[in-house]
């Protein structure tokens, strides 16, 4: 359905109406009626400032919520939305702005503040208590009796296909269960306004489906919901308007009946130029399969995902599309033995690999930039430097390091890479997030590798960190290194690759190559369908 | 298994009634009832103390300063009734002593931000150098009898001081099992980001948990004293580091959010039995100190080789698992 | 170089000029240099263990089992000394129980994941255990025929009369400089090229910030940690075997009282005990500022009890007044950013 909406968002709209008539309510006169007009905004944000180690991510921000609202709020990653959804849940002061509460300036410092006011957010990333039963994990901070509390979960947790025995400890909650358990919070809670930052990306088409019922019959008691999602099909299904973030700048805010997808699209990608710093010749895709594979890949499996077999040729980019919680991520570090549970075959360049770790992969050839890079790839704290040559230190020198051949890699790749320092020992964390990245990149690239994985690359950084990023790939392929491209970005999949790999619930499920590898098809497939479209 | 791992309590308590039991195959004598209450009477005070510290580790803290805090608060206690002040009025001094010494750790770690290790292992040498300097250094001695009395009463053939420490065990027991505020130390500990994003108080648990250490040292104080009947400059010298040891050998996490007061408890008495049973079994008292650290090291040890083989059993259940999972 | 100057290292080497000055205002013995450098002795097992235990805390890790091994060193020196051993030979045993003991710390902490402050606590009761044991224990393994009465004997009092040539060690001079320091200086030598010029120093620095990140780009942990450890052993013994020619006496209770010196040493020096930061020369001139500041105090008549009021209270007060900088350093950064740009 995902791919109908983006042929036509007008035959889709009103395909919707009919099968929900609440819909109508995005009709301009209804929703003024419903609250808006009447009695005036529930939240309102103005001139919101935010900065980070010297780094400012929000940048003037407006925003407004009115009561019984659905407001969808885009942007890409590291646009800010995060950043200003917390900002009003307390859990991050503004630096500079104002806030108001039914016309009321208040200052929400924390979130026990926010709690008070009414104001609740369910976060992207889970906070769960391990040791604790999932039942306390949902009632603390809520002051209710375990069985009072119990018997107002449980049909929550039915309509949202919840199955966890309420008295076992957390920890041994899946990924998808603890969003889950975080979304049960967002509903238990008596809020005015509620948050969700991006609930649905581990739920199922259904459970996503329930959530939404839940949210709408909240905002008939004139609760506003603010929704974080990166599936524009769910936005334009239940947001009554939309706000668009780009560069920790308001880009868009109007209702969700004057919008097309399109222009979703058009308002978070970043500038026209950038876009087409992606193209590539077509012609190419798929040419460059030539002499033998670079890395091989069978029958790998994880607990994450299972059965994964493919081969990687030098100068080639092979993408691998499919949702958060697919198992991508996890194929990419049992290929480079950090995960010491998994099985299968891993051979770099005719050499098997042992799967022993990181430094028996990079001596081999194969190495693996991370997807979360603040957890596991930079050095926050140290000079920009250390993290470049991080990976390289045996070759700096028998007994001593030499400084001078540090330096000198160091200062080859910030020119190489057009990384913004002002000295090779500025520490990481005080650069911005798209100069981290390339720091990273730096890392990866100074073990002169044979193949590549590039998990996330251009996660939370901007425009043009982004194009020197896809620069960076086509010149590593020019120079006969094999790629392996996660992302979650299906455009930069599909501009990129030469292959495309599916891999939908821990299975991968099959191969698109050449004219095959278009947006539509790319996004069908990582919902789990293969198939050409009807 | 599971089942197993969750309670540690148990599996200590089963290692310390066999390690008993095969001291008694050796010296019947430690099996007489007498015996066994001795025991538990020389383990009141670090049962005591390391009950307060498990707050502090539950909330994934360290208190490094419980022992001096003890100190201090029975220098407090036999100074003043020195003075001629009434016991109850001295015990309330040597309580008081014990909240202040707590809060002052407290309001270092939540207000100054000083990482916890460091602000008590300050106060470490802040306490035990007030010791001295309230007392000139000599040991506070002649105590009145008032106070070595209590040490006398028994009730049922068991001391006085064995059921006011079931009692404080046990309301620290139901407290921390029924009282939901109470689950605050566990929540901070567990997950100190989701507890604040989730509006707990984060701080005020902290500075509570550090206090109540604090007013558990004064009451390990006052129990010492009694027993005792002196304070010397030395008193409870090195039990921070046996309150440590008892709470991990009993399955507090030092990572927190785990553990419970009948786990420290046992940890504790299980540290002080160890002294008993070589006693009992004729090996001098200097292999104290060997016995608990091997003991520790194995506990710890084997608990990580629990984990892992349970850690590696999911793995595998999950791989099999998935490979049946069609798409529905 | 100017980088140096707003140092923390340049900060303590300023203080401890001054404190000299200070010093040497209320006593002028301090302005003697010979007298001055002779009093480092009293310290000097302080830097012995404190100088690798940075290493350790850069890991963020900690290793409370030194003031063990200062014992455990010691009397293994003094009882292979009572049975027929070369006393530096029996030096050199001592210092291999350091290492040995540095060892199972190291290994235990790298590969299980269990907190080090767990592991050295246990190993911090083992070692004394131990030590105060082993007399008797080589008693029971028929080694009794070396003491008069069974080696038991030398479980209290300690073992004395150590041949004059080992006792030369901390007596002995180099004009006017004692033995001690010259030794402390080349262990910091060593140490700071160790830290700040090798692939494994940096190693530590980047299992410090960032474990996991270390992980990720193939870092070999498991032996960087392992190599920390057992230096932090042997500098403890190394402190044993001086203090034990100090003293002239083996004793397995030596330095018992050493832990919250040691570790204030580090922590004052700079070094962030979550790991990360620190510097060799930090520890270095933080360590000797504790030990003439004891000195000095001593010398005013201040009691040892007051002193360990001071301590502690100078090392909460460094650690809550770094926090603060640090905090307000990251405010002004913000305020700079934001007005910058609202302006632009």
């Amino acid at each position: 359905m995902f791919a109908q909406r983006s042929k036509g968002a007008v035959i889709c709209a009103a395909a919707q109406r009919e099968a929900h008539p609440w819909l109508d309510i995005r009709n301009q006169t209804a929703f003024e009626e419903r609250g808006w007009a009447v009695a005036g905004p529930l939240l309102e944000l103005e001139g919101v400032w935010k900065v980070f180690s010297g780094v400012p991510v929000l940048k003037g921000v407006d925003f407004d919520l009115a009561p019984g609202e659905i407001h969808a709020l885009l942007g890409g990653n590291g646009s800010g939305k995060s950043t200003l959804m917390k900002i009003i849940a307390g859990v991050y002061t503004m630096d500079a702005g104002e806030m108001r509460l039914e016309g009321r300036p208040v200052r929400v410092d924390s979130p026990h503040a926010a709690h008070a006011r009414g104001i609740y957010m369910v976060p992207q990333e889970p906070q769960i208590f391990p040791h604790l039963s999932l039942l306390e994990n949902l009632g603390m901070g809520l002051n209710e009796p375990p069985e009072a509390l119990a018997e107002r979960v449980r049909p929550i947790m039915e309509g949202l296909e919840f199955q966890a025995d309420l008295s076992e400890p957390a920890a041994f909650l899946s990924i998808a269960q603890q969003q889950l358990l975080e979304i049960v919070r967002g509903l238990l809670r008596d809020a005015k306004v509620l948050i969700f930052d991006e609930p649905t990306s581990a739920l199922t088409f259904r459970e996503a489906e329930h959530l939404f019922e839940r949210m709408r019959r909240l905002t008939e008691k004139g609760i506003g919901i603010v929704f974080i999602s990166h599936r524009l099909g769910e936005v334009m299904e239940v947001a009554h308007r939309v706000s668009v973030l780009r560069d920790g700048e308001m880009v868009l805010r109007r209702p969700t009946a004057e919008l097309t997808p399109h222009d979703l699209v058009r308002a978070m990608l970043p500038e026209a130029t950038d876009a087409e710093a992606t193209r590539d010749e077509p012609a190419a895709k798929g040419q460059r399969r030539a002499g033998a594979p670079v890395l091989e890949v069978e029958n790998l499996a994880s607990e994450a995902f299972t059965d994964a077999s493919f081969r990687l040729y030098p100068g080639e980019v092979l993408g691998i599309a499919g949702l958060v919680g697919s198992g991508r991520t996890e194929l990419a570090e049992a290929i480079v033995g950090l995960d010491p549970y998994a099985r299968g075959r891993v051979t770099v360049a005719g050499r098997p690999l042992l799967r022993r770790g990181p430094a028996e992969a990079q001596r081999a050839g194969l190495v693996y930039v991370p997807e979360d890079r603040h957890a596991h790839g930079i050095f926050l704290d140290l000079a920009s430097l250390y993290t470049i040559s991080a990976s390289i230190l045996p070759e700096l020198g028998r007994l001593f390091l030499s400084t001078t051949r540090e330096t000198e890699i160091g200062r080859r790749f910030v020119d190489s890479l057009n990384i913004k320092l002002r000295s090779l020992w500025q520490t990481a964390g005080t650069l911005s997030g798209g100069n981290q990245q390339k720091v990273v990149l730096a890392k990866a690239l100074a073990t002169r590798p044979r193949v590549v994985i590039l998990d996330e690359p251009t996660r939370g950084i901007d425009a043009s960190a982004r194009r020197d990023v896809y620069r960076l790939i086509r010149a590593l392929t020019e120079q006969g290194v094999g790629v392996v491209l996660i992302s979650s970005e299906l455009e930069e999949v599909v501009e990129l690759s030469d292959r495309v790999l599916v891999m939908h619930r821990g299975r991968v499920l099959g191969e698109l190559a050449g004219d095959a590898i278009t947006l539509e098809r790319v996004t069908e497939a990582s919902f789990g369908n293969l198939e050409v479209p009807a | 298994m599971r089942r197993l791992l969750k309670s540690r309590e148990a599996l200590v308590a089963l290692l310390l009634a066999l390690l008993i039991v095969a001291t008694g195959l050796v010296n019947p004598n430690i099996l007489k009832f007498q015996s066994l209450v001795e025991i538990l009477n020389a383990s009141l005070t670090l049962v005591l103390i390391t009950l307060g510290e498990m707050f502090v580790i539950l909330t994934r803290g360290i208190d490094v300063s419980v022992g001096a805090a003890t100190g201090l608060a029975a220098v407090i206690l036999g100074t003043t009734l020195n003075l001629g002040w009434p016991v109850a009025l001295a015990v309330l001094a040597a309580l008081a002593t014990g909240i202040l010494a707590g809060a002052v750790n407290a309001f270092g770690i939540t207000v100054l931000r000083v990482p916890p290790i460091i602000m008590t292992l300050g106060t470490l040498g802040i306490y035990r150098g007030l010791m001295r300097i309230i007392t000139g250094g000599s040991w506070i001695e002649n105590l009145p009898q008032s106070i070595k009395e209590p040490n006398l009463w028994s009730f049922l053939g068991i001391p006085f001081f064995v059921w006011v420490t079931l009692f404080v065990l046990a309301a620290t027991a139901w407290i921390t099992l029924r009282y939901r505020p109470a689950r605050y130390f566990y929540a901070v500990g567990d997950n100190e980001q989701g507890a604040y994003v989730l509006g707990l108080p984060v701080r005020a648990t902290q500075f509570l948990a550090y206090t109540l250490a604090g007013l558990f040292a004064a009451l390990a104080a006052v129990v010492y004293t009694s027993q005792i009947g002196f304070v010397s400059m030395n008193a409870a010298d090195g039990y921070e580091l046996k309150a440590i040891a008892a709470n991990v050998l009993g399955g507090v996490s030092l990572t927190g959010g785990a553990g419970t007061p009948l786990g420290a408890a046992v940890g504790a008495l299980f540290m002080t039995a160890v002294h008993s049973m070589l006693i009992f079994l004729g090996v001098p008292g200097i292999w104290d100190n060997a016995f608990a650290g091997v003991i520790l090291l194995l506990v710890v040890y084997v608990d990580y080789r629990l984990r892992k083989a349970l850690e590696l059993q999911r793995r595998h259940a999950r791989i099999l698992g998935e490979t049946g999972v069609s798409d529905g | 170089m100017a980088r140096f100057f707003r140092s923390w290292e340049f900060a303590l080497a300023v203080l401890l000029v001054l404190e000299l000055l200070v010093l040497g205002m209320i006593n002028p013995t301090f302005y003697n240099l010979e007298n001055l450098l002779y009093s480092t002795l009293d310290f000097m097992h302080i830097l012995f263990a404190a100088l690798p235990l940075t290493l350790v805390i850069i890991t963020a890790g900690i290793d409370i089992s030194g003031v063990s091994i200062m014992g455990l060193a010691s009397i293994t020196l003094g009882l292979s000394w009572v049975a027929g051993v070369n006393v530096f030979v029996a030096a050199g045993i001592a210092l291999l129980v350091g290492v040995l003991a540095g060892l199972f710390n190291g290994v235990f902490v790298a590969k299980t994941d269990v907190n080090p402050l767990v592991v050295t606590l246990g190993t911090l009761f083992m070692y004394a255990g131990l030590a105060q044991g082993l007399p008797s224990l080589l008693d029971l393994l028929g080694f009794k025929a070396y003491g008069s009465e069974g080696l038991a004997a030398y479980q209290y009092e300690g073992i004395t009369g150590l041949p004059e040539s080992f006792i030369a060690l901390t007596e002995g001079t180099i004009g006017i400089v004692p033995y001690p320091l010259i030794l402390v200086l080349l262990f910091a030598l060593v140490l700071g090229l160790l830290l700040h010029r090798t692939r494994f120093g940096r190693y530590l620095y980047l299992i410090g910030v960032n474990p996991e990140a270390a992980r990720y780009s193939g870092v070999p942990i498991v032996r960087a940690l392992v190599l920390a450890y057992v230096l932090s052993g042997f500098g403890a013994a190394l402190a044993g075997v001086m203090l034990t020619s100090y003293m002239t006496s083996a004793r397995a209770d030596l330095g018992g009282d050493a832990l919250l010196p040691i570790i204030t040493a580090v922590v004052l020096g700079g070094a962030d005990i979550l790991g990360g930061s620190g510097t060799i020369l930090g520890t270095l001139l933080a360590g000797t500022l504790l030990g003439f500041l004891r000195q000095g105090l001593l010398a005013m008549g201040v009691t040892n009890d007051l002193i360990q009021v001071v301590v502690g209270g100078l090392l909460i007060a460094a650690m809550a007044a770094k926090q603060l900088v640090a905090r307000l350093g990251e405010r002004r950064l913000n305020r700079q950013a934001l007005s910058g740009r609202r302006r632009g």
